[in-house]
């Protein structure tokens, strides 16, 4: 009994200090959730729902079920920016994969002047799109520094903005150029978390360094090369700066990204509904990469430090 | 003997040869990277009727500074300076402030719910921008936001991915300074400002700059929130500087470089921090 008496008061001191710290809690909370409930959550199911509206800004919206989604299908300009953009991201993401482990390697090796280096590689990512696409304009205009070269080797002025067979090649070749430097980085990293001993034992088992590479760093750096693979797809699936200064989609719609159609469908022509419809299918296709993408990290058990 | 000596003779040249290799591409493919700055740069330097009147190896001396002067007669370069300045940095303390806040409480205490909320955080990291612009652009114009500054300031104030960062940083610290804190009667606001900010300055540090840096850059939000002239942002006026002035290289090449070299000379000031952030962006997935 007269334990028990004792007891009570110490236990609601206890629950109180559990709803005060559970109060402080949520407060801490709500100024960060209330912004990411009201410009990301909400917005997911509001885009939705416009997909399904016939919504120009100036008149009501009115539901039109599936419409848009079935008018997806007819856009012939849709598909084309499908397939450009399937394009872009089959060429710029394994090339820039590629590149970016090379340098990373030779970075990891013992190197003079590697901070120079580091420097050169980092600094277009950190450069403003608009800024890059001037530079790029200027430099492969027809009298820019590389037809002149190429000029005085003998080889035409080349239309590398103009041309539609050649306009994609160049905006993919510069978005390559600008997002290197990120994708270096985390390569270097993960490189510099392999253990050396591992690399130790494959050369006096006798591999040598090609097989090194081939049989004992790549597989250890498979989660990353996934991991940057689904980013770059990602972000093809959102590329709009480069596109929107340096050719607005053309010529005709040889440079016309899914990201640019959709700011074009919404933004220029007032097509709400439509632009989101077409934003939903983008989501819906990165939705499914990065389910993949966690099933497989999960597997691959990657630490994150 | 004879033979070892051969190979490892042969060896000592492979690994010559070796070196040769990894410092040509490396100088190659870094000049690749400089080159474009460099030649906006030497651009901007001559003078307009020199650019088509030459070729584009000859270089001018003394420079021309006359299209830095120029600029600032075409476009009011001062005011959309101040734009960005202005947004930037209330962004980025705004984005410090609430994600430090949430991921201090997510990190460190505990409330009912806690775990599936941070799951909800964790979902919405896959959302991407595409999809946020045309509903966003419907609520700011809903409240009124749209040709404001709020517009750009709004949304950003808040971050999952910043609150996720700090979160990690923060499951790292001690319990015990936590404790010894509730002990002198701190409540956890004191706590959180006097002891846990004051020891959490690298990773505001670089996520500061990834939100400086990412509203600096920011292109296709501005162009869609913003209509005026007088609340254009840097990028915006220099996209919009290109597409009056098209073609007169040696002023957009100016105006280029001068919105470039804040962001650079700050990577150059805490280029650590920059190096972390690309690092960080690794963990977004």
């Amino acid at each position: 009994m007269k334990k028990n008496r004792e007891r009570s008061p110490r236990v609601s001191l206890l629950a109180k200090n559990k709803i005060r710290e559970a109060l402080w809690g949520y407060l801490f909370i709500s100024p960060n959730f209330l912004i990411v409930l009201i410009f990301t959550i909400l917005p997911v199911f509001f885009s939705s729902y416009m997909s399904m509206t016939d919504w120009n800004i100036l008149s009501k919206p009115n539901f039109i079920g599936l419409e848009n989604y079935q008018h997806i299908l007819q856009d012939e300009v849709a598909r084309e920016t499908f397939f450009n953009t399937f394009y872009f991201s089959v060429l710029s993401v394994p090339v820039s994969l590629i590149l970016s482990l090379l340098f990373a390697v030779f970075l990891n090796q013992k190197i003079k002047g590697i901070a120079f280096f580091r420097t050169a590689y980092y600094i277009p990512c950190i450069s403003a799109s608009v800024a890059v696409s001037l530079m790029f304009m200027w430099l492969l205009a027809n009298n820019g520094l590389i037809n002149q070269m190429l000029t005085s080797f003998g080889l035409g002025p080349v239309k590398w903005l103009t041309d539609p067979k050649i306009a994609l090649n160049s905006v993919i070749g510069i978005t390559i150029w600008k997002g290197l430097g990120v994708n270096i980085v985390i390569f270097l990293a993960a490189l510099q978390d392999i253990p050396p001993e591992l690399v130790e034992a494959a050369s006096i088992d006798g591999a040598n360094r090609v097989q090194q590479f081939f049989k004992v760093t790549l597989p250890l750096l498979s989660p990353v090369i996934f991991f940057v693979t689904i980013t770059g797809v990602i972000n093809s699936f959102q590329s709009f700066d480069l596109v929107y200064n340096m050719t607005k989609g053309g010529p005709g719609h040889a440079t016309t990204l899914i990201g640019y159609y959709i700011w074009k469908q919404a933004f220029d022509y007032l097509h709400m509904g439509y632009g989101a419809a077409l934003a939903n299918l983008v989501f819906f296709a990165i939705f499914i990469l990065t389910i993949i993408q966690w099933i497989l990290r999960k597997r691959w058990v990657y630490s994150e430090e | 003997m004879s033979s070892v000596d051969r190979s490892q003779r042969s060896n000592s040249t492979l690994k010559t040869l070796n070196r040769v290799f990894v410092y040509t591409i490396l100088i190659v493919s870094s000049l690749m990277m400089l080159i474009p700055f460099a030649w906006s740069v030497i651009t901007s330097l001559k003078s307009n009727e020199n650019v088509f009147t030459h070729s584009a190896f000859w270089l001018q001396f003394p420079p021309d500074f006359s299209a830095y002067k120029e600029i600032w007669n075409r476009i009011p370069l001062l005011k959309y300076t101040a734009n960005t300045l202005k947004v930037a940095v209330i962004v980025t303390f705004g984005q410090l402030f609430t994600s430090s806040l949430a991921g201090f409480a997510f990190a460190k205490m505990k409330f009912p719910g806690r775990d599936k909320l941070f799951v909800i955080y964790l979902a919405t990291m896959m959302v991407p921008g595409v999809v946020l612009l045309i509903p966003n652009f419907v609520i700011m114009r809903t409240i009124g936001a749209i040709d404001t500054h709020w517009a750009l300031i709004l949304s950003a104030v808040g971050s999952v991915y910043g609150t996720f960062l700090m979160r990690q940083f923060f499951l790292s610290f001690p319990s015990e300074l936590e404790d010894a804190a509730k002990l002198d009667g701190c409540n956890p606001f004191m706590f959180y400002w006097h002891v846990l900010l004051p020891n959490a300055k690298p990773i505001l540090t670089t996520q500061g700059l990834m939100a400086f840096q990412f509203i600096w850059n920011d292109f296709q939000w501005p162009l869609i929130v913003l209509n005026s002239e007088s609340k254009r942002t840097l990028q915006l006026g220099l996209s919009y500087l290109m597409s009056e002035y098209y073609t007169d290289w040696t002023l957009l090449m100016a105006a280029s470089v001068l919105t470039l070299l804040p962001i650079i000379i700050l990577f150059f000031i805490a280029q650590k921090n920059f190096i972390q952030s690309f690092k960080l962006s690794g963990l977004k997935g």
